[in-house]
């Protein structure tokens, strides 16, 4: 499908708004202070995989 | 009756490219700011780059390097998400340090004679220089060992393995260090010399997204029926890209449109939405 060069600028801003927001909302959002939280991604895969078996 | 004026992708592409430079400059501003500074997270925490750098330690220890902070994987995410749809469309068109770089080319040709550069017409002026083949194909390699460099440091340090050494924080960080210092030097002697000479060698954000010049659906097509090989566009290509219409998904690619804007054939270069390739 063609594309009218136009709307590419409007494309590429939504992309990256709309994944931004799709990030904020998994919980990846902005706090106070540098590093932080708790159990890895990989050990709360592993404690998951764990509860399942 | 006033006139239309006609569309310019360029236009578009310099407003856009001055609002972040703006917005990332306030930033960095804000941050400076008595009080300010861990308000949301620290600078890097608004990094493109931060996210990648964190993500080995996130995963294995569940914490993200210091002054890095899970922003930094929303501001990743954003940035993967236009790769996804267009490819490396970030770096010509978001990303601040491609912004600053191309206003140097411009600053640097204007400044040194060049008084109106004429679109599709080889520059006059001496600098930038296109470094020849026998340099700048190896020396593209070097930021893919930037990022293989970063992702095993950032395992094994407390801060972001880039941070001493960020042009991000040296232009827009607004708190210099020595090194800092030094590398501003070396971005802004490098951005004269070559034409986006970060992005060409060393960016290993740019080594990440090149991948996806060859998988977003919204890309580029030639039409050879009308394509008259005049090479306007290799001319006015800011990565040096050698015989543009027929590598139009080639890795080093950012999307930046000038080939199409340059383009003096209607209908040679197409913008399509295509999900797989023929």
């Amino acid at each position: 499908m063609k594309i009218h060069p136009r709307y590419y600028p409007a494309i590429i801003i939504t992309a990256y708004v709309i994944f931004l927001l799709i990030g904020i909302l998994l919980g990846f959002g902005p706090e106070r202070g540098g590093a932080g939280h708790g159990r890895s991604a990989l050990m709360q895969f592993t404690a998951a995989l764990e509860g399942l078996t | 009756m006033t006139a239309v004026k006609p569309f310019s992708l360029a236009k578009s592409r310099r407003t856009i490219q001055w609002m972040v430079v703006i917005g990332t400059l306030v930033i960095g501003l804000r941050h400076i700011m008595p009080g300010e500074a861990s308000r949301g997270g620290s600078f890097d925490s608004f990094c493109a780059f931060g996210g990648i750098e964190t993500i080995l330690p996130f995963l294995f220890t569940g914490h993200t390097l210091k002054s890095t902070n899970l922003l930094n994987f929303s501001v990743q995410l954003g940035t993967l998400g236009v790769s996804l749809v267009a490819g490396r469309a970030f770096c010509g068109w978001l990303c601040g340090l491609g912004a600053i770089q191309d206003f140097i080319t411009q600053w640097t040709r204007k400044f040194i004679g060049e008084k109106r550069h004429i679109r599709g017409r080889q520059s006059t002026a001496i600098f930038p220089l296109r470094l020849p083949s026998i340099l700048d194909h190896p020396l593209r390699y070097a930021k893919y060992l930037v990022l293989t460099v970063v992702l095993i440091a950032s395992l094994f340090m407390a801060f972001p393995p880039l941070r001493d050494f960020c042009p991000v924080r040296a232009v827009f960080g607004l708190h210099m260090t020595a090194l800092l210092w030094v590398t501003l030097a070396v971005f802004l002697a490098g951005s004269v010399l070559v034409e986006r000479f970060w992005c060409k060698y060393l960016c290993p954000l740019g080594a990440t997204l090149a991948i996806f010049n060859k998988l977003s659906p919204v890309r580029l097509v030639l039409d050879n029926h009308h394509c008259n090989g005049c090479g306007r566009c290799d001319i006015e290509c800011s990565m040096g890209i050698a015989d543009v219409p027929h590598h139009l998904d080639h890795p080093e690619c950012v999307r930046c449109m000038e080939c199409l804007n340059t383009c003096a054939v209607n209908g040679s270069l197409i913008l399509i939405y295509e999900k797989e390739k023929k």
